[in-house]
């Protein structure tokens, strides 16, 4: 599903060179639910946005479902991201001015779908994150559980083959948390969705398939 | 998509209710400016009274005499002797015209002193000018030709001498002269300069006929052609007559006077050198095209600035939309709607606004009897103009905007 072949990137200010990640190599698989841990700024979210094609890497090259990415272009890349990446960010990242249904509708926009069937598709991603009755109700009318109920429902709705999920339990409480790892969890078996998820919390990871560490931008074996 | 673009623009502006209240009111008051400019400009130059036939016609109403090395210039009003010598004889227009500027004159009613404009014309001026008689008719060429103390006047002074009675046939008493009233007609605003007046009288009328021998004086003539394409014929006829048969009057060697159209006059008012003969039209447009450009860019900066805040502020939404696949144009073109719907609103309000603001001027009677009616010429050039200010104050921050790094948006910067 991804090959990461010495993937590395520097940020480069003024006169100062900073690595966040260097020489990565790494292969996930289709079907895989991988978790991704490591001490805040190790480069974990730099690794995340580079496989979900949100950032660019310095140097070494990526691999996406067989196709190798070799153009940033903007319009091949939100073509990508549109139809094989789900994203779920850890602030949930809702449009707060858009209803439930026309936030999970967003990624489908973005694509040649009816408004018809737009609207079937984003309920039945509502109903698999169990918030079908709130599909009128603005973000800030929800709690925090839901909004990132609501967050997964975009994710999904897309049916993408990659799911990224950056921290998504970490403004949770553990109850919540536990709701959304489920939610992602059965997905995953449900679909055979690819799914890379950030975390920092073991007991989290201990729940995926296999856990991979990051430390000062370089993995650890 | 559309509809999504349009919810999240209307959804925006009700959450930030007094930035969209300071935006919505500098467009507002930008375009009120301009959209009542547009209708004075548009009701000058395209008149709907007397003058609506102004295509058809050119004026001469200024005469310039100087010498030949030009350090003495005599300028004014043409009189008679210079129309009789040097406009009436023209043989390309199919009507000639000549009549005097509106005077005003104190008159005597119900022994109290009233004031009325009064014009001096000829029969030729009924005939371009499209006056609507409300009863009786214009006075004849017989009648011009006997010099018949007859009178055409407006419906204002019809109701002031007479109130309900039928002032046909009735007289008024003009500078201690007795006039017959023979046709009134609709009044006429005073923004058309060649036909605006309360009284119009025969020339012939005047006391003594002094008049016809001043080259300089009060009169202005019109040069009509039923042929458009024979304006400009009319307008060189005119032009080698005076440069050819020019007669000297002491040092003064060289009449300059020009037939215009009404856009010509008024370039030449605003720009023209009186002994010059070119036509400075395109200079006058130019210059408005500019000062309106300028107008609307100050307050578009303005916009700009307060765009690019207000998208700021939705650098989340901007990185969500790019992680699920919106390109940099697709966000473009929403921020651009968002501002078009936005200046639409403006531009509404301005459109409503200007003809609050012009039927004001029409009741308060700053200027006599003028109108502004609705005209779809004017307000297509608003929309237009609407659509500009939009399209300046909008592509820009939509662009800088759509264009911000999906890993910063989504942190929540630019």
């Amino acid at each position: 599903m991804l090959q990461l072949n010495n993937i590395c990137k520097t940020y480069q200010t003024d006169k100062i060179e900073t690595s966040a990640l260097s020489d990565i190599n790494l292969t996930i698989n289709k079907g895989e639910f991988v978790s991704v841990m490591g001490q805040s700024g190790c480069g974990k979210s730099t690794l995340l946005n580079i496989i979900g094609l949100l950032d660019q890497p310095s140097g070494g090259d990526l691999q996406f479902a067989g196709q190798k990415i070799t153009s940033y272009k903007d319009k091949d890349i939100a073509k990508l991201r549109n139809e094989k990446i789900g994203f779920i960010f850890q602030s949930f990242h809702l449009i707060p001015d858009l209803r439930v249904l026309d936030n999970v509708e967003l990624p489908l926009l973005y694509r040649n779908v009816s408004a018809k069937q737009r609207k079937q598709m984003a309920l039945e991603a509502l109903e698999r994150v169990g918030l079908s009755t709130r599909t009128q109700h603005y973000p800030n009318q929800l709690s925090g559980g839901q909004q990132q109920r609501v967050a997964v429902a975009r994710a999904i709705v897309g049916k993408p083959e990659l799911l990224l999920a950056d921290e998504p339990t970490g403004n949770l409480d553990s109850h919540m948390g536990n709701e959304i790892m489920n939610i992602i969890e059965s997905l995953h078996k449900d679909h055979n969705t690819t799914v890379v998820m950030v975390t920092h919390d073991e007991a989290m990871a201990k729940r995926t398939e296999r856990i991979i560490r990051v430390f000062d931008g370089q993995l650890v074996h | 998509m559309l509809k999504n673009y349009l919810l999240t623009a209307w959804k925006v502006f009700l959450r930030r209710k007094f930035f969209t209240f300071i935006n919505l009111f500098g467009i507002c008051l930008t375009l009120t400016v301009i959209v009542v400019a547009t209708r004075v400009a548009d009701n000058h130059l395209h008149p709907k009274g007397p003058e609506k036939t102004n295509e058809h016609y050119l004026t001469i109403g200024y005469l310039a005499l100087t010498n030949d090395s030009h350090t003495s210039t005599a300028s004014s009003y043409p009189g008679y002797k210079f129309m009789h010598d040097y406009v009436i004889p023209l043989k390309t227009p199919e009507i000639t015209s000549v009549f005097t500027k509106s005077n005003r004159i104190s008159t005597y009613l119900k022994g109290k002193k009233v004031k009325y404009s009064m014009r001096r014309t000829d029969a030729n001026y009924w005939k371009i000018l499209g006056f609507e008689f409300v009863k009786g008719q214009a006075f004849t060429q017989d009648e011009f030709n006997s010099g018949k103390a007859v009178v055409v006047i407006n419906q204002k002074t019809a109701k002031q001498y007479f109130g309900k009675e039928n002032p046909i046939g009735q007289t008024i008493s003009i500078q201690k002269k007795s006039f017959d009233v023979v046709g009134i007609v609709k009044n006429v605003p005073v923004t058309e300069v060649d036909s605006f007046s309360d009284l119009w009288v025969p020339f012939t009328t005047l006391p003594t006929t002094a008049y016809r021998q001043e080259i300089m004086g009060n009169f202005s003539a019109m040069l009509y052609h039923s042929n458009l394409d024979q304006l400009d014929n009319i307008k060189q006829e005119f032009a080698s007559r005076l440069q050819q048969d020019f007669v000297a009057i002491d040092d003064f060697t060289q009449a300059i006077s020009h037939a215009d159209n009404p856009l010509q006059a008024m370039a030449r008012d605003i720009f023209g050198d009186p002994r010059s003969f070119e036509d400075y039209t395109s200079t006058l447009v130019i210059a408005i095209s500019i000062v309106s450009f300028l107008f609307m860019l100050l307050p578009s900066i303005n916009m700009v600035n307060l765009n690019i805040s207000r998208i700021l502020e939705r650098a989340s939404e901007i990185g969500v939309r790019k992680a699920y696949g919106a390109t940099t144009m697709q966000l473009v073109w929403q921020f651009i709607i968002e501002n078009v719907l936005l200046t639409l609103i403006g531009g509404l309000l301005a459109l409503l606004f200007s003809s609050f603001i012009l039927s004001s001027i029409e009741m308060s009677g700053l200027i006599p009897y003028v109108e502004f009616p609705f005209n779809l010429r004017v307000f297509l050039i608003s929309l237009l103009m609407i659509l500009v200010f939009s399209l300046v104050s909008g592509v820009y921050p939509a662009f800088k905007m759509a264009r911000l790094d999906p890993v910063l948006a989504l942190k929540g910067g630019a």
